[in-house]
């Protein structure tokens, strides 16, 4: 009786979580603001009437905290705004957290998030579940820093992330590139693979020097979709992936990458501690970035066009660590974004957040000091603009910007990366001796539950 | 007339003493209230919460087929569950164990008396202040193919490269993980024991010792009956927070299969939402068998109380 009762309550609390309340006057701030009827200055006075905005971000990197600390926390007081930055170790808690409180009927003004750095799978997340601010890229001061016409190509990754439609939910925030790193001491030059079958053929002669981080982690799931890339066999790379689950049947993805699953899967015997039976890899970046400098490993795979310059000069990468280009063709390259839930509980504060960060000066600063690349368009900028973020670049050790453009593809459309992580880990973790069309058929199915 | 009075009156003492006696029910109700509203708002709530999600119901994530049992179907069905459940219940019992045998002979060791023995039962209590996380941590520096050891070996030239040094940590042995739970564990049972011991007194072993008993004897057939008690709660909070401890085979164990802590995060930590059902009928399954476990260890243990007629 008594637990019946406690269900109930329960129960009837959902049930209040259903109809949505929320913050009238800040429903009305940001419906004005999205329809273009606020101007600037009464969103700064709003902010600073606001005072505080609430940042979620992943905090592993020390060099972006400080910079958070030094430079943006001041360059927000000039605006009468405290920055509270919210240290986080996934993304996804930032998510969960919006999610969570959306549901128990928290709206505009009353949540608890004003901005996560994000992009990917959270992103798509939010979206899916509408819990977005609202289309506000293209209405902050600094959108003339990005490429917005949808005729150029190069405006691709300020539409679209990782094949999902912005829609102007959230601004490019910084730009990366997948990009590996070998260690010069260990690694002869005219060793260092430039394809898929290169590498197999080092680690034919030196087994165990090498191995990916996890998927489900991005930075995993990322090297998963090179090998996909490389072995596609049409031969067109990048291009059938941008597609969503919904315009790619599961016969036709399941040949698309059946070959580059299989590379991975013979590839497994040669990768770091397999020879006492299982292979290792490592949970996150920190993992692997110990494991290269520490010589157990002899190349380095994440997202960092800059990570050997600034690697280098915080100790954490061995002295001779050179970037490379690999796979040919195939280095993936995205942005990520700064989004505002829908429940923001100080939106002009974060409107004002989200322009700073996309001004010239800020990207600038950020790139000298942490490493990160800018997410603005350097041809948008006049010409001593541009010239300040070029030489704000900690520079490329051992290959040059044209190579990395040269070789640059796309990342995959977010829906085929859920597909694509639930496979690996089926067909590669758990070495299910289904064929890759059944494991791949299941992960349509749970999608679409 | 007087008879009748005092009879009145006792009757009048009576209900004032049930009065005082419900006041004192009342007041031992009201002391009652803050313990029982966390246990039953905070750890039934979320007891409750997540049987109700292990069932399929999850409105907010747009998933509500309440009532569902696919999710435990799914999962008792693929058998690597059970070969983590078999890792999870092997991490937990082989650390209880060796941390029980070091634990009972540390505080045999500890009754007795030797020189700067006050120093001792200080420094045996040290891992009992540092938290499970540091321990890991140490266990990384040492341990590890990049950790101390594996250096020192390579600086004195046994090893080529700090990665030949035999692999401790991240294999399915766990010695990595038994090591952590025994350096933390061992003091925790040793306080028990000791405790029990110093209660108990001297006299009962020197009886039999008298009487001829050896030390063997005299440790199974006297000393442990009567520090069963120690012995049985001490190892009971051990092993349930073995078998539900996160970090330890988090960063420490050898990938895939992992232990059920770690399915269960693994699955919440997916950015595909519905996964968090599946994580939840972990969970639950995890308290299950933890539940049937302690209360099998529990009712064993009072079955030979009562044969030893000790209530």
């Amino acid at each position: 009786m008594k637990h019946t009762a406690t269900v109930a309550s329960l129960l009837a609390l959902f049930a209040a979580g259903a109809a949505q309340a929320q913050d009238a006057e800040a429903a009305q701030f940001r419906d004005g603001f999205l329809a273009g009827e606020i101007d600037w200055s009464a969103v700064e006075a709003r902010a600073a009437e606001e005072g505080t905005v609430n940042l979620y971000y992943w905090g592993g990197s020390d060099l972006l905290n400080v910079w958070m600390d030094r430079v943006v926390t001041p360059a927000l007081a000039e605006r009468d705004v405290t920055l509270n930055p919210v240290r986080i170790t996934g993304t996804k808690d930032a998510v969960d957290l919006v999610l969570a409180e959306k549901n128990s009927g928290k709206g505009v003004g009353q949540g608890s998030v004003d901005m996560i750095w994000l992009n990917g799978e959270n992103f798509a997340t939010l979206k899916r579940q509408d819990a977005l601010f609202g289309s506000f890229a293209r209405l902050l001061p600094n959108a003339e820093n990005l490429e917005w016409n949808p005729d150029d190509p190069r405006a691709l990754l300020n539409l679209r992330d990782f094949g999902v439609e912005t829609g102007g939910a959230e601004v490019p925030w910084s730009g990366e590139q997948y990009v590996c790193a070998y260690n010069a001491d260990r690694v002869a030059a005219e060793d260092v693979p430039s394809t898929f079958a290169e590498l197999r053929g080092y680690l034919e002669a030196n087994t165990g020097k090498f191995t990916y981080i996890k998927p489900p982690h991005y930075i995993g799931n990322t090297f998963v979709q090179e090998a996909i890339y490389a072995h596609n066999p049409d031969g067109n790379g990048a291009e059938p992936f941008q597609r969503s689950v919904e315009e790619i049947p599961a016969e036709e993805l399941a040949r698309l990458i059946a070959p580059g699953l299989d590379y991975l899967r013979d590839l497994e015997p040669l990768l770091l501690d397999a020879a006492g039976g299982t292979p290792r890899y490592p949970e996150d970046n920190a993992a692997l970035d110990g494991l290269f400098l520490n010589g157990e490993v002899d190349f380095n795979c994440k997202f960092g066009l800059y990570a050997v310059a600034t690697g280098l000069a915080t100790g954490s990468y061995p002295e001779a660590a050179t970037q490379f280009v690999f796979p040919e063709g195939n280095m993936i390259k995205n942005k990520n974004y700064l989004a505002i839930p829908a429940n923001a509980p100080n939106p002009g504060a974060a409107l004002v957040l989200a322009d700073w960060m996309t001004s010239v000066e800020a990207q600038a600063s950020k790139l000298q000091q942490t490493g990160m690349p800018a997410g603005i368009d350097g041809w948008t900028l006049e010409e001593a603009e541009a010239q300040s973020i070029v030489e704000a670049s900690p520079g490329l050790v051992g290959v040059t910007q044209a190579e990395l453009d040269a070789n640059a593809a796309p990342d995959t459309n977010a829906t085929l990366v859920d597909v694509i992580e639930a496979t690996w880990l089926e067909y590669i973790e758990r070495d299910s001796t289904d064929p890759i069309e059944a494991i791949v058929a299941r992960a349509y199915d749970n999608l679409s539950k | 007339m007087s008879v009748s009075s005092s009879i009145a009156s006792r009757s009048g003492a009576q209900e004032r003493m049930t009065a005082r006696e419900r006041r004192t029910r009342f007041w031992q109700m009201v002391q009652l209230v803050p313990i029982m509203a966390i246990l039953v708002l905070l750890f039934g709530g979320a007891l409750v919460l997540a049987i109700l999600q292990s069932l399929g119901f999850a409105p907010w994530f747009g998933v509500n087929t309440f009532p569902d049992f696919s999710y435990f179907g799914a999962l008792w069905g693929s058998s690597t569950f059970w070969v983590s459940l078999g890792l999870t219940l092997y991490y937990a019992t082989v650390s209880t164990v060796i941390a029980l045998i070091l634990g009972i002979l540390l505080a045999l060791a500890l009754v007795k008396t030797f020189p700067s023995k006050t120093f001792y039962k200080y420094l045996y209590k040290l891992p009992l202040m540092i938290p499970y996380t540091v321990g890991i941590a140490l266990a990384v520096l040492m341990l590890s193919n990049g950790g101390m050891l594996s250096r020192l070996a390579a600086f004195f030239g046994m090893i080529d490269d700090p990665a030949q040094f035999p692999q401790i940590l991240k294999t399915h042995y766990g010695w990595g993980i038994i090591a952590v739970y025994v350096w933390k564990q061992t003091p925790f049972i040793t306080l028990a024991v000791y405790a029990v011991l110093l209660g108990i007194g001297r006299e009962t072993e020197e009886a039999a010792a008298i009487l001829g008993a050896n030390r063997r004897t005299i440790f199974f057939r006297v000393t442990l009956p009567q520090i069963l008690p120690g012995v049985v709660s001490s190892t009971l909070i051990c092993f349930a927070f073995n078998v539900g401890a996160f970090e330890a085979p988090f960063i420490l164990g050898g990938g895939f299969p992992d232990t059920l802590p770690v399915v269960a995060w693994r699955y919440f930590n997916d950015a595909d939402y519905t996964l968090q059902l599946q994580g939840m009928a972990t969970v639950v399954s995890i308290g299950l068998v933890a539940g049937v476990i302690l209360f099998g260890y529990l009712a064993a243990y009072r079955r030979y109380e009562r044969r030893m007629g000790r209530n």
